[in-house]
């Protein structure tokens, strides 16, 4: 069988590319960053190494054009094609399946994602899919679902594989159960990385201080804690799995040995914490990849990591370290579930900075209740944290509600969602009803990132030069131009939807 | 939404060498048997999550914690004394009885500390109807026994002597019927639930009677 695990250039008006973004939603960006889609990658590797024909074809990474890909991936002629979506691209795959079938009656059409998972029904109805998983763990059900479909023919019918939304004929659809939460996380191969052409990801990264730069296969799968409101790993259909430390290890040592990576970046949504944070550190020590040259990094909460881990992480060589920042207000981190205080913020920042990391704040504004107060207030909280040197760069979005996640169905039900067009979810603006003005979030957002301009934040950058670590001496002569320019293309974003909305 | 963030420890009730019930003052705390709390230690910067022990109606908050060896928030928890006061957020969590009124039957399955939200189930509602398998390695970790009912606790013991299985939770499991129409709740580690899960499905237990609340 031929199978096609497809992902198509999308751009928009603005001759903007869809970008995986903040809480892996999709934004639009000009300069672009490819992410490697880690699970899929995973799919497509275990089912290569099934025997089947797998054609990954990320237009995206490749630089094709919609048209291009299109006509490759008919010419290709697979059996099966996989896609994955959320809330903001739904309409575009809807449209896309169906322009596909057109050209390729035959094939099964697979729609992966977090937003098709939680409503199969609607993809079913308002597309040629076949198949809907109702999993993120797209390897596994893979895995499972596609030697069924090769032997038996009448698949639609008999398959009682949990976990799928099928299209059985014109009229009938049937739902073969819930997907397993939990998986042994160590039966899914770790990404092959010439199968997926892993080049294509290791520059255009802007999270990355030397290059190549590559993700590692995660080591988590859903969250260790998986309950905050806004994030997708939260509802009945996520828990939690975790790859052995050794597993990982064996990855990173490859990655370096094998394919010269200089920085390698975990994206499980949280990394280990604990004994396992630990031990990990010792095994990058003890096999002497720390002293390699290459950085490595992963995501975090406030509150997970104390401070002999974060001591034992730095000595192996950790650098990058990405923490939701969500709100300066207690009573928006206790609305979205947090589980941190904000009193714990700024101590956990400076074991991170004192121990030479540096930290990546990712911030949101636009709740649906956040008054100026709230706003004001996380304004100035992520200032003095910038200019004390207690974090070394920030993203700010918008909280969009996507995905049917608890915010989103919050609010549903509090009638304060401004949009039904599903387009309208791509963090360009807010969709949702506040209480002040939504000009205010979009000047707080200008206001943070323009603290990359501020001479306070700029002085503290070369107070760092006098540590002499290379990192901090790459960090202002590489990395600060490029955050410039992203900063720039932020600011940019904005004020164009602003102006059109 | 509770707003309290700290909490006072009113005992530390020790059940053996590595676990303790941290036994807190309620103050109108608010909670749903099953969710699990943040707690973490006064200045410390550091929380961990805990699934609730106590029942929706007490006037304190129980957890019952293992203590970790090298664990931060575990082993510092273990040295409280009372009047000190920890760190609290939450409740959260999905891993809650549906409709704990109706006439549902469940099985409740966990190994170690994964007993702590059934034990918050058995105490905030006292009529369902119920089986609790749980997986130990000695007797001695029979916690609280005494609060389920006639019948309804299944000790299985994986090392040593006593309890009322002598095996592990899936030797048992694959013993015994399992009723197709029950549903069956599963905390504890990743292992155990990973091995329950397929004895489950071979049983032709459907995935969505199934629900899972991973320790570690």
């Amino acid at each position: 069988m031929k199978i096609a695990i497809s992902y198509p250039p999308i751009i928009n008006k603005r001759g903007q590319k869809a970008m995986v973004s903040q809480n892996r939603n999709v934004q639009f960006f000009k300069t672009p960053t490819y992410l490697l889609p880690v699970i899929e990658a995973q799919a497509a590797t275990w089912l290569r190494n099934l025997g089947y024909d797998v054609y990954w074809d990320d237009g995206n990474s490749q630089l094709k054009s919609l048209e291009q890909w299109f006509e490759e991936l008919v010419e290709w002629q697979p059996d099966v094609v996989v896609f994955e979506s959320t809330t903001p691209v739904m309409k575009f795959y809807w449209k896309t399946t169906n322009d596909l079938r057109k050209k390729l009656p035959e094939t099964i059409f697979i729609m992966a994602g977090y937003h098709s998972m939680k409503r199969p029904q609607e993809t079913l109805e308002k597309s040629a899919a076949d198949v809907v998983l109702k999993s993120n763990h797209v390897d596994f059900a893979l895995f499972s679902l596609i030697p069924f479909i090769e032997k038996n023919p009448d698949w639609r019918n008999t398959c009682t594989i949990e976990g799928f939304t099928i299209r059985v004929n014109k009229t009938k659809i049937r739902d073969t159960g819930a997907f397993r939460q939990v998986q042994p996380l160590e039966k899914s191969p770790l990404v092959d990385r010439d199968l997926v052409g892993w080049k294509n990801y290791a520059y255009e990264n802007g999270n990355y201080l030397q290059t190549p730069g590559t993700y590692a296969t995660s080591v988590i799968r859903d969250c260790m804690f998986g309950k905050c409101t806004f994030c997708r790993y939260n509802g009945p259909e996520f828990t939690f799995s975790k790859m052995s430390v050794k597993k990982s290890l064996d990855e990173y040592e490859t990655l370096i040995n094998k394919y010269g990576v200089r920085e390698i970046f975990d994206d499980s949504g949280v990394w280990y914490r604990g004994s396992d944070a630990r031990a990990f550190a010792e095994g990058i020590i003890d096999r002497g990849l720390h002293k390699r040259g290459c950085y490595f990094g992963f995501n975090t909460r406030f509150e997970y990591l104390d401070e002999e881990t974060i001591k034992l992480l730095a000595k192996a060589n950790f650098r990058f370290v990405l923490i939701g920042l969500e709100s300066a207000s207690d009573e928006t981190l206790r609305r979205l579930n947090k589980g941190y205080q904000n009193q714990y913020i700024e101590p956990s920042l400076r074991w991170l900075t004192k121990y030479g990391l540096h930290p990546h704040l990712t911030i949101m504004v636009g709740y649906y209740w956040e008054t100026q107060e709230m706003l004001d207030k996380t304004v100035k909280f992520v200032e003095n944290l910038m200019f004390k040197g207690l974090a070394r760069t920030l993203q700010v979005t918008l909280c969009t509600p996507l995905d049917f996640t608890p915010y989103h169905l919050e609010c549903l039900s509090k009638k304060v969602l401004l949009t039904k067009n599903y387009n309208d979810h791509d963090m360009s603006k807010i969709i949702v009803k506040t209480p002040i003005p939504h000009e205010r979030y979009y000047e707080a957002v200008k206001k943070m990132y323009s603290i990359a301009y501020h001479p306070k934040f700029i002085l503290r950058q070369i107070l760092f030069l006098f540590k002499f670590h290379k990192r901090d001496w790459q960090f202002l002569f590489t990395y600060g131009w490029r955050a410039i320019r992203r900063v720039r293309q932020h600011i940019y974003n904005l004020t164009q939807a602003n102006s059109e909305a | 939404m509770n707003t309290m963030q700290r909490a006072r420890v009113v005992e530390i009730r020790r059940l053996s060498d590595s676990t303790f019930i941290l036994k807190l003052e309620r103050n109108k705390f608010k909670f749903i048997p099953g969710q699990c709390v943040n707690i973490g230690l006064v200045g410390s910067a550091v929380n961990r999550e805990y699934s609730t022990y106590s029942g929706e109606d007490d006037n304190y908050l129980e957890f019952l914690i293992r203590k970790v060896k090298g664990g931060t928030v575990s082993e510092g928890l273990s040295k409280l004394k009372p009047d000190e006061f920890v760190t609290l957020d939450g409740a959260y969590g999905k891993f809650t009885l549906v409709n704990p009124a109706g006439k549902q039957k469940y099985v409740f399955i966990g190994s170690g500390t994964g007993i702590a939200p059934f034990h918050s189930y058995v105490k905030s509602y006292p009529k369902i109807d119920y089986q609790i398998i749980h997986g130990i390695r000695f007797e001695s970790e029979q916690y609280d026994r005494q609060d389920y009912g006639k019948g309804r606790y299944i000790a299985c013991v994986s090392k040593g002597k006593g309890g009322d299985f002598a095996g592990r939770v899936t030797d048992y499991l694959k013993k015994i019927p399992l009723p197709l129409d029950k549903l069956y709740y599963l905390c504890g580690n990743r292992a155990m639930i990973n091995d329950v899960y397929d004895i489950l499905s071979v049983k032709g237990i459907n995935g969505s009677n199934i629900f899972t609340e991973v320790f570690f």
